[in-house]
């Protein structure tokens, strides 16, 4: 019986555990109903009493447990059951009669199930003793390469040329799969009189309102607008530098507008940049 | 009359019925007491009431002659007609004539309002609804209220009448009180001072009043309305800057240096600025990017870019520079009449040159000088000479043509074309140039300096003190201000450059003279007698380099061939390296030993560009590398590199890669050095050695340090770098190997650059140097070579492997593109030319679905404009007239008028087909639809009316439309009419014989290239020879020919064509049965015209064909004016002239056909079906009409090659015996 209620309250537990004691249930409900006299019953029946039973069975043991933990207890006893059974309304007499009748059929008691082994922890390295100052009984050590650390990584390639390959690649693949993507889930433009888009989809254009905002805006590339405020400031700044260094920078300003050409005849010189020119990177 | 003050208030602007409601009142003073009737402007506004000083109402009458020009000829359709009709309906409602579209009854109660001197109110109410232009509402689909959908309205264009009734004249300033009712939510942005926002009572409205106390005119008043941003400038106060929203960093970025432009013009003019306060407007859809009103410039959004984008900087800034450039002259002084346009343009241009002399340097400078002569001269060779006052002939040498050359007139600013004005305006600032060489610059500072002063005195008296005058400038007056501020007398200067057209045309040859140590110049105008070209007398400027330094020379031409000898002052010597000094002061050293032994390095003329000229020298190519090596001016390494590519030697190319290589050189002169190169390398590509052009300065300059073949992670901070960087792959992708196509080396090597691209470290958006490498690609595709089978679609599978690597990244790039946009969408710019590109050589089919969709409204507008582009294109290679009419529609229909008035420029700059050469899509309904839109739909629209004029004119010339009968009225003139047909004939022979000249030249060079391919040269070669000679041979004997067509014989040599020319048979189809139908239309009277002119064509394109004349009579080698003759046989005179004509026709013929090197697979084709057919052509003129259809069709088809491939020829066998299945079916 008690057997019987902590599998019902562990149902979840296993679809196997849960099916023996199912076919339990169904075998005793079988046999009870022979008792009384069928030799037939169709299948939802005897499942619509299974689960009637199953809910008895389950009741009988929740409130018997609840009035044992009632009194104190942490094993229900008899005394407990009883309640539970005169709280739930069952008359009590002739239990003994019944449980003792002489025709009832004797259920062979399910096979044993294995307990499943729970899988051993993966461990490595080799665990380290805990130190002399902690109690024993304190949860031992992880495993060493939880706390440990150790130098994990390879020499990375520096070769400049495989690693331009590897980000353009990379690069180049990323991009290649988000357009593929939207080319499929998308509306698309066909370059060939045929229907077969497969070589060369082209994404639909939509229209946007406004469209200038898109493209005025630009999202391909992000930039931080401050820092290149700031380059742009250094680039132009005048009042701080050295004659020198002005000079030079003049120097490099000509260049855009003006390189070496200057014609002499013509008395003008380009005095100012036309953006900044930002020397150090 | 004259008008003192104006009040303009708008009581009610709907964004959603897209109307506005307002009210004006003009306070006119009369100039006479009796005055009966009062003009004024008006276009497209509905006036509801006229009221004399609030008391009187006046009746009014509105017409607008606009709504019909050739009202009094409904039937023609000739540009020359229509010209005199513009013209008359333009000056009927001409302010400056004081007239006006709406005409106003003084009432006889009111007549003693009216005294001379006295102010005179009209108040006039009026709505303006479907306005058709001068104001657009821009109002974008989509969710949200109108401000968040950033709905505006502004006004454009110069014309006042088309949103207020005004008096439309620049000569009329008057002081304005300015009052704009809008949504609280929105801003008004207009003329002057802001003095008072008030709230409406139910505060959901408000009203922005603004005061212009400053005189000025009509036209220069605007209003911008929407939810717009304003940013305060943070140098000056006064100036405002109002955005969209959401656009505000990209704002304060574009104009954080236009405090440098007013600092510098009030500098350089030594004037305060005129207004109090300057506004600049950013909106969408502006039809020019840049206007110029009275304290405010209405601009373009499309101008404004972030800090990290590089190429727009440079238009942005030149933009935003002219427009307060235009502040001074333009706006506050205007002119006195539209003649004097050029004064006010000229003068604002020539500051804002200024100015970008200073801000991007000399050189930037002198090589836009150069560009805009090289723009003013093409110009004017094509369509004449530009005079820049026409109203006041010049005081001498009056006898030169007095009719207009131009095909519109040029006596009102409403009918010129917009394409003149733009020239114009270059030309003006050519001349005000000119003068500031004349006159010296300071000088000429201080006339401007005069006019500004004298102006503003004026601006801040009354009316009645009648100093407003001040305000206006023309030419007479400009000449004396000159005068009197310099002393100077500039009268023959002006008679010269500004009342005459044209400019000169100089071609200089020399030879060194051993013996006297001289140098023998010859410089010679020949061509004195053509289109915009005049002869020169004066002085001409002449500078020598010697080995002793730089000499200058002042040669006096008088005469159209001047000889004069120069004594050289430095003795030929042996020394092969020296020092030479230069015209700079600098010495260089130079490697002499290219020279023989003349000690003149090399010519120049005219150097500063004192003169609107052209100039051609020949010289010796060694002289033109020394120019272009060490010469310092930017200009004459220019005209060295445009020279240089005729002289393919290895000289030639050394000294191009050092200009190229040298860092001391404008970087623009490199660029052109690169393009340079390349024509170079692909002349002498049988003898090139090493790898192809410029790729190892591109390893050197770009490549990464450790692996020179992966280019450099980007870094744009040093921008000459920047634009080589952009450049050299372009040129490099022009460079062909041997077999003409791209060499699969530098392919690989563009296809790397994409796949290496790194932009992640720059602090500039890499979105031009993508899109130019993508036009790189499009550079690269040349003719499909292979064509698998002729009449097989193409598939993906069809592609050839690089196509296929190249068609792979576009689409790529164009994906990628809908994610992730860059600035101005410029990869997808170039993405559809790529693609159309690829349609055009055959490896793509032609089809134009997806132009379509990118040409919608809702894209980005440049996107629009490329797509168009490829329409534009696709319709005169494969178009149908449908196609051609979508195209119309969009002109007519398009919501931008910036689209409308762009695809129109690309008509006028791609025709749909030739003049006067029979074509599919020359139709009569096209003529009529044209007609229509401006003669009458396109009434208020006068910029894009003349824009469609100028398609007319590209299309259909001046006279009536080939295509059109002409009407029976025609034989009565016949005789006239005659001699006009064969003068226009004879214009066309020589245009035509320009185009096959040029035309051979492509195809020569396509048959050179494809004898390479077909790896069958020598066959070929015989081909040509053959046809050669039998274009050269006397024209065949006279044959008879029948003169019914027997229609049997029609499928004979057609559909071997048809089968060649896959794409075009729906053309062909619908050709043909005109001719099946028609075979006996000669004769029949009604119809004849319309026949003949296809037979012109027929004969006109096929010297074989020519069957003699002495046949019967038929329609055969009659042109259009011959035919008339022809109608009345009875006329015996006639014969003679027929002969005549026939004679004419045989030697055109001859010509065509000799210049008309046909490509080799035409060859092939005619090697292959004619002399097969050949018997047959020549008894059966039958047979041969349809040929001239097919090659018609194909030469307009030439670029799309897919049709007709360049295939290495399959087996002659094949081909036969197809064609003769063909035949036989």
């Amino acid at each position: 019986m008690e057997k019987e209620r902590n599998d019902g309250g562990s149902s979840n537990s296993g679809a196997g555990v849960g099916d023996g004691r199912r076919r339990l249930l169904t075998a005793a409900v079988s046999a009870l109903l022979l008792e009384i006299g069928f030799d037939a019953v169709e299948p939802n029946v005897l499942e619509i009493f299974t689960e009637m039973f199953q809910c008895f069975i389950s009741e009988v043991g929740n409130s018997s447990r609840s009035y044992c933990e009632l009194a104190g207890r942490t094993e229900p006893v008899l005394g407990d059951v009883v309640i539970a059974l005169i709280n739930m309304g069952v008359t009590l007499e002739g239990l003994e009669k019944f449980a003792a009748r002489p025709n009832r059929h004797v259920l062979a008691a399910p096979p044993p199930t294995q307990a499943p082994r729970t899988p051993a922890m993966l461990s490595a390295g080799q665990r380290a003793r805990p130190p002399y100052h902690i109690p024993a009984h304190f949860p031992p050590l992880p495993d060493p390469h939880a706390y440990v650390r150790t130098p994990t990584h390879k020499q990375p390639v520096t070769e400049y040329e495989a690693i331009r390959e590897k980000a353009a690649t990379q690069k180049r693949d990323v991009e290649r799969a988000l357009t593929r993507f939207l080319a499929k889930t998308g509306d698309t433009h066909t370059l060939f009189n045929t229907d077969d888009n497969q070589m060369f989809p082209l994404i639909a254009c939509k229209p946007t309102f406004p469209a200038y905002l898109p493209c005025l805006l630009p999202t391909d590339q992000v930039f931080d607008f401050e820092e290149l405020e700031y380059h742009f400031q250094v680039a132009n700044r005048t009042e701080d530098i050295p004659t020198s260094t002005k000079k030079e920078a003049s120097d490099g300003e000509a260049e855009v507008g003006d390189g070496e050409n200057n014609d002499s005849r013509i008395k003008c010189k380009s005095e100012n940049s036309m953006f900044g020119f930002s020397e150090g990177d | 009359m004259l008008t003192a003050h104006q009040i303009l208030s708008l009581t009610g602007i709907s964004f959603e019925r897209k109307v506005i409601i307002g009210f004006v009142e003009l306070t006119i003073v009369p100039l006479r007491d009796t005055l009966r009737f009062i003009r004024l402007n008006a276009k497209q506004c509905r006036v509801y009431r006229v009221c004399l000083n609030d008391q009187y109402e006046a009746n009014f009458q509105y017409c607008d002659p606009f709504l019909d020009i050739c009202q009094s000829h409904p039937t023609t359709r000739s540009l020359e007609v229509f010209s005199n009709c513009h013209l008359v309906a333009a000056q009927k409602i001409d302010p400056d004539h004081d007239s006006g579209e709406l005409h106003i009854q003084v009432p006889p109660e009111a007549q003693h309002l009216i005294g001379e001197g006295r102010g005179l109110r009209i108040g006039i109410e009026f709505s303006l609804e479907n306005s058709q232009s001068g104001v657009h509402f821009v109002v974008p689909e989509g969710e949200g209220s109108l401000s968040e959908r950033s709905a505006h309205m502004f006004t454009y264009g110069h014309s006042a009448r088309l949103w207020f009734p005004c008096v439309d004249s620049f000569a009329e300033p008057c002081t304005w009180k300015l009052e704009f009712t809008v949504d609280e939510n929105l801003t008004a942005v207009s003329c002057g001072e802001l003095v008072d926002t008030i709230n409406l009572l139910n505060n959901r409205q408000k009203v922005f009043h603004y005061v212009l106390n400053t005189p000025a005119c009509a036209p220069n008043i605007a209003l911008a309305v929407g939810p717009f941003e304003m940013y305060v400038d943070p140098f000056m106060n006064e100036v405002t800057h109002y955005c969209l929203p959401q656009l505000m960093p990209n704002l304060k970025n574009s104009v954080r240096y236009l405090h440098e432009a007013f600092e510098f013009y009030e500098e350089t003019l030594s004037t305060r600025y005129p207004y109090p306060c300057y506004k600049q407007v950013f909106v969408d859809e502006v039809e020019q990017d840049v206007s110029a009103y009275t304290t405010m410039s209405i601009m373009s959004t499309h101008l404004l870019h972030s800090i990290a984008i590089i190429d727009q900087t440079y238009i942005t800034r030149k933009a935003m520079a002219q427009a307060v450039a235009e502040q001074f002259f333009g706006c506050f002084i205007t002119m006195q009449n539209w003649s004097d346009l050029w004064l006010a343009k000229g003068i604002a241009e020539y500051l804002s040159g200024l100015y970008a002399k200073k801000c991007f340097g000399n050189n930037e400078y002198r090589d836009w000088i150069q560009h805009e002569l090289a723009e003013v001269v093409a110009y004017e060779e094509q369509y004449g000479g530009i005079v820049l006052d026409p109203l006041q002939p010049p005081a001498v040498g009056t006898s030169g043509s007095s009719r207009d050359p131009f095909y519109f007139p040029l006596r009102n600013i409403h009918t010129i074309s917009p394409r003149y004005m733009e020239v114009m305006r270059k030309k003006s600032h050519l001349v005000l140039r000119m003068l500031e060489q004349r006159i010296g610059q300071e000088l000429l500072l201080q006339v401007f300096n005069k006019q500004l002063s004298l102006a503003s005195n004026a601006a801040t008296t009354k009316i009645s003190g009648g100093a407003w005058g001040h305000l206006l400038l023309s030419t007479n007056l400009f000449v004396k201000a000159i005068f009197t501020v310099t002393g100077k007398n500039m009268v023959v200067f002006v008679d010269e450059w500004v009342r005459t057209g044209g400019h000169a045309k100089f071609s200089l040859s020399s030879v060194f003279n051993r013996k006297r140590n001289t140098v023998e110049l010859e410089i010679r105008q020949d061509c004195v007698s053509q289109k915009g070209i005049r002869k020169y007398v004066g002085p001409l400027l002449l500078t020598i380099q010697e080995l002793d330094g730089t000499f200058k020379h002042t040669i006096q031409i008088e005469n159209t061939v001047v000889k004069h000898d120069i004594t050289c002052h430095s003795k030929s010597r042996r020394n092969k390296k020296r020092k030479i000094p230069l015209c700079t002061g600098e010495e260089v050293d130079m490697d002499l030993t290219a020279m023989d032994d003349s000690p003149v390095l090399w010519i120049r003329l005219d150097p500063e560009m004192s003169l609107l000229r052209s100039v051609t020298i020949v010289q010796p190519d060694y002289q033109w590398q020394y120019q272009l090596r060490h010469e310092r001016d930017v200009t004459a390494q220019n005209e060295a590199i445009y020279a240089l590519d005729k002289y393919s030697t290895p000289a030639t190319r050394m000294a191009l890669t050092d200009t190229i290589e040298n860092e001391q050189t404008f970087y623009k002169v490199r660029c052109k050095a690169a393009h340079c190169l390349t024509k170079v390398a692909n002349a002498m590509v049988s003898t090139w050695a090493g790898p192809p052009a410029m790729l190892t300065i591109f390893r050197k300059m770009f490549g990464s340090f450790s692996a020179p073949h992966i280019v450099r992670q980007n870094n744009f901070t040093n921008f000459q770098h920047y634009f080589l960087q952009k450049t050299i792959p372009v040129a490099m992708a022009g460079l062909r190997n041997q077999h003409g196509i791209c060499p699969p080396e530098v392919i690989r090597f563009l296809l790397d650059l994409f796949k290496y691209n790194d932009n992640s470290k720059n602090h500039y958006s890499d979105n031009y140097y993508r899109a130019s490498l993508i036009d790189a690609l499009t550079a690269t595709i040349t003719p499909v070579i292979s064509v698998v089978h002729q009449g097989a679609p193409i598939t993906a599978e069809s592609l050839s492997a690089d196509t296929r690597l190249v068609l792979e990244e576009i689409t790529r790039v164009l994906n990628l593109e809908k994610v992730l946009p860059c600035y101005k969408n410029t990869a997808t710019v170039s993405c559809l030319s790529a693609i159309r590109r690829l349609q055009q050589c055959g490896h793509l089919p032609s089809t134009p679905t997806l132009f379509r969709s990118y040409s919608e409204y809702g894209q980005y507008v440049d996107v629009r404009m490329a797509a168009f582009e490829c329409l534009v294109d696709y319709v005169r290679v494969d178009g149908r007239p449908e196609d051609l009419s979508s195209l119309l529609t969009v002109v007519e229909n398009d919501l931008d008028p910036a689209t409308r008035h762009g695809l129109v420029r690309l008509l006028v700059k791609m025709p749909p087909f030739q003049k006067a050469i029979k074509h599919r899509l020359d139709t009569e309904s096209l003529v009529h639809r044209l007609w229509n839109n401006v003669n009458s739909l396109l009434s208020n629209d006068s910029r894009l009316r003349c824009d469609i004029v100028d398609v007319y004119f590209t299309l259909y010339g001046t006279r009536i439309p080939l295509c059109l009968p002409i009407p029976e009225l025609q034989g009565v003139l016949r005789q006239g009419h005659h001699r006009d047909h064969r003068e226009r004939e004879k214009e066309r022979q020589r245009e035509k014989e320009l185009e096959k000249e040029r035309e051979w030249e492509r195809e020569q060079e396509i048959a050179l290239m494809k004898s390479y391919n077909a790896k069958l040269p020598t066959m070929i070669k015989t081909e040509s020879g053959a046809i050669k000679r039998r274009a050269d041979s006397p024209p065949l004997p006279p044959k008879p020919f029948p003169s019914s067509l027997p229609p049997s014989n029609m499928p004979g040599p057609n559909p071997l064509i048809l089968d060649n020319i896959k794409k075009e048979p729906i053309e062909i189809k619908t050709e043909l049965p005109d001719y099946v139908e028609n075979p006996e239309l000669p004769l029949s009277h009604e119809s004849m015209p319309k026949d003949e002119v296809k037979h012109r064509e027929y004969l006109s394109e096929n010297s074989v064909s020519l069957p003699g004349l002495q046949g019967p009579p038929g329609p055969i080698g009659f042109e259009p004016g011959m035919f008339q003759p022809k109608s009345d046989p009875h006329l015996a005179s006639k014969s003679k002239k027929k002969k005549k004509d026939k004679k004419k026709h045989k030697h055109k013929h001859k010509h065509k056909h000799s210049s008309k090197g046909r490509s080799s697979s035409k060859d092939k084709e005619r090697s292959h079906s004619i002399p097969r057919d050949k018997d047959k052509d020549k008894s059966q003129h039958a047979s041969k009409t349809p040929i001239d259809l097919v090659m018609r069709v194909k030469e307009d088809t030439r670029e799309t090659l897919s049709s007709y491939s360049s295939s290495p020829s399959p087996p002659p066998d094949n081909m036969s015996a197809s064609n003769s299945t063909l035949v036989i079916d």
